[in-house]
């Protein structure tokens, strides 16, 4: 950069622009002249790593480099090989920002650049995303479940019609499985004609009669405690809810418009009870309720015959669909419970207090 | 008329393409910085806006910095959220006398803060903004605007809006005129009741051309915005004014909004680079100063001012008072 390349000059006095030329003096000094008011060339010397020396170039066609504190001396060069020579030794000695080396990639092909933001959001919506809010949502405390369930079932109590003798019934069936370890589940009879059952994070779980009462073997109602229990256990609830509340907030960074997180909330809390957990959360419960069956001394095969009486359900009464509407594919997950079950083996347990337990229960 | 008179022109030299290199960055960095890059990313814009406008072929300058309007943004948020929280809450909880308090405090809150939106963002800008190394400012005092907005403001709701063109007119011209550069300063003589006509002939000629007159009602008001501005440099016998004049044509304006409406809308918004640099094409393009004025004589006079909370809040009321 021996070269001297044309600039202009303003001194920060006036508005007076002075032409000028600037080159590089040395290992590491601009050294500016300008042809003054009364004719005499004047020099001075800026040294580049100068904290007070700040530049900003536009591409390679101007920089604009100001020196000094306000009102700063500004020297505006428009000469392309200066400034890209200038940028390079910005770069060299550490001086180039991050900011202007990520502007100098999206420059260079801005279309490219577009496309690997575009892919770098897809990719972080679709998997990074829900991993993040996954972690997240572990990390929560789990009494932050046990709150939220209990909130929202003291919400919906009083529309559900509850046989508080058998639920003292269920709840002795269901603690001699221990469907859910972690928490302590309350369970909830309730006369409904829904063939339906459904948990709460943290621990409440119906059971309408509807269902119950379609039952013939004690295998069948470990294997729906088991199911739901699952939820709770793995918190799917709090799981699905961080997830969408995660969609939620980077789609709102991305329109900038951050307004209706805290609706994102309510609305939330308030869908769990008709929300359909997705597919691999529903053979997830499957799978461990299968295992927690077993665990309690229940042959994991009851699961299989909980879900031929549900596709059954399906097909004797179209119109009572809600359980099976989220649980979909019933004939997979058939198929998938009996793999499972022969690979856990079976249990040869007679246990007559379920047994029992069951036809108190579910007799008229 | 005045053919004769050496004239200086505006340019816009920015490019679409570099322009939407900006852009994509800056959404970038505030997508993985989950928003916090907002101020920096704002302030890049800008110098970008400022850095590619010419006036006879010298371009302007940004000296706002992320650093600043990230504290301005921060201490617009908190004050968003004293005067807009207590409703929310109010209705969240459903509180009703929170509610009520609360909203009271938000419609006076949002109109109090109005005049200071304007009166900090103008201060704000104008110190950040230099051309030549000379810094614009602003030298209006927050009561003499206080004072206009409230009895203009009265007025306008007294008649239902309709001498909000006086209430326009007269922030605007108080505003433009204690704006400065340097030693040299500016002068706006906007007159309401011209405003006011300008308007009602507008609306109802787009009335009865179906919408078709709305292109050559915009080209009006912009033109009313330059034409009565200008700009006087230096003092007693030497003084001396440059007129901006606008040479916008209705069919311009046409051309400018409908074809920037299609980018926009054919490109799903990427093409919101190349829209808005026809727009600043359209606009500084259009703007000449006529007058003898000599530019080379102000004086560097203006201080730093840096705080950017009103113009932060501005922004984040969705506020545009730079129009």
């Amino acid at each position: 950069m021996e070269r001297k390349a044309p600039a202009i000059y303003y001194d920060g006095l006036t508005s007076k622009p002075w032409e000028a030329l600037v080159s590089v003096h040395g290992s590491n000094t601009l050294e500016v002249s300008v042809v003054g008011a009364d004719g005499r060339p004047e020099t001075f010397h800026w040294p580049m790593e100068h904290k007070g020396l700040q530049w900003e170039r536009s591409g390679n066609h101007m920089l604009r480099l100001h020196f000094g504190d306000h009102p700063r001396k500004v020297l505006i060069v428009r000469d392309e090989l200066f400034v890209q020579s200038f940028a390079l030794r910005m770069r060299y000695s550490g001086r180039q920002g991050t900011y202007d080396r990520v502007l100098s990639a999206a420059r260079s092909g801005p279309a490219l650049f577009f496309l690997a933001v575009i892919g770098l959001l897809v990719g972080g919506y679709l998997w990074a995303l829900p991993w993040a809010s996954e972690r997240l949502a572990l990390l929560m405390p789990r009494s932050m479940d046990v709150q939220l369930g209990d909130a929202m079932y003291a919400g919906m109590a009083p529309s559900l019609n509850e046989d508080t003798a058998r639920s003292a019934i269920l709840q002795r069936f269901a603690d001699q499985l221990q469907v859910a370890p972690g928490f302590k589940p309350t369970f909830h009879y309730v006369s409904d004609d829904q063939v339906n059952a459904f948990a709460m994070p943290g621990g409440h779980i119906v059971v309408f009669s509807g269902i119950a009462e379609k039952m013939t073997k004690p295998g069948q109602l470990a294997a729906l405690l088991a199911h739901e229990g699952t939820h709770v256990e793995e918190r799917h609830s709090t799981r699905m809810i961080m997830r969408s509340m995660g969609s939620y907030v980077f789609l709102s960074l991305l329109l900038g418009d951050l307004s209706g997180v805290v609706g994102v909330i309510a609305q939330n809390a308030d869908n769990i009870r008709g929300m359909g957990y997705s597919r691999s959360l529903e053979s997830e419960a499957d799978a461990t309720g299968q295992e927690r069956m077993k665990a309690g001394g229940v042959d994991p095969e009851g699961m299989v015959h909980l879900l031929e009486l549900l596709e059954q359900e399906a097909q004797d009464m179209p119109e009572e669909l809600s359980f099976l509407s989220s649980h979909p594919l019933t004939k997979e997950r058939i198929a998938k419970a009996r793999a499972k079950a022969a690979e856990l083996g079976q249990v040869n347990v007679a246990d007559s207090l379920q047994a029992t337990l069951f036809e108190q229960l579910v007799k008229p | 008329m005045d053919l004769l008179q050496p004239r200086k022109r505006f340019a816009f030299t920015g490019q679409g393409g570099d322009l939407f290199s900006v852009l994509i960055v800056n959404w970038l960095l505030t997508i993985v910085t989950l928003g916090l890059y907002y101020p920096w990313a704002k302030a890049r814009k800008l110098q970008y806006y400022y850095e590619h406008s010419e006036l006879d072929g010298h371009p302007f300058h940004f000296h706002g910095t992320g650093r600043e309007m990230f504290k301005g943004f921060i201490k617009a948020v908190l004050l968003i959220v004293l005067v807009f929280g207590p409703f929310y809450v109010g209705s969240i909880l459903q509180k009703p006398m929170l509610m009520i308090g609360g909203l009271i405090l938000l419609l006076v809150g949002s109109m109090a803060l109005f005049p200071l939106i304007i009166h900090g963002s103008y201060r704000y800008r104008s110190s950040r903004s230099s051309w030549r190394g000379i810094h614009f400012g602003y030298r209006g005092i927050l009561k003499e605007l206080y004072s206009i907005c409230l009895r203009d403001g009265f007025i306008t709701l007294v008649t239902c809006g309709l001498y909000s063109a006086w209430l326009q007119m007269n922030v605007r011209s108080y505003v433009l005129s204690h704006l400065r550069y340097g030693s040299s300063r500016f002068t706006y003589k906007g007159d309401g009741g011209d405003y006011f006509l300008l308007n009602l002939k507008g609306y109802f000629l787009t009335l009865f051309t179906l919408g078709i007159y709305f292109f050559w009602w915009m080209k009006d008001r912009f033109n009313y915005y330059v034409d009565n501005l200008s700009w006087t440099v230096g003092e007693g016998a030497d003084q001396r004014t440059m007129r901006f004049r606008s040479t916008a044509t209705g069919g311009d304006m046409f051309a400018l909004m409908v074809v920037n409406f299609l980018i926009v809308v054919f490109t799903l918004g990427i093409g919101l680079a190349w829209a808005e640099v026809r727009l600043m094409r359209f606009a500084l393009s259009n703007i000449e100063m006529v007058g003898d004025a000599d530019l080379d004589k102000v004086v560097q006079t203006e201080d730093e001012h840096k705080n950017a909370l009103a113009d932060d809040l501005g922004d984040l009321m969705d506020f545009d008072i730079f129009l």
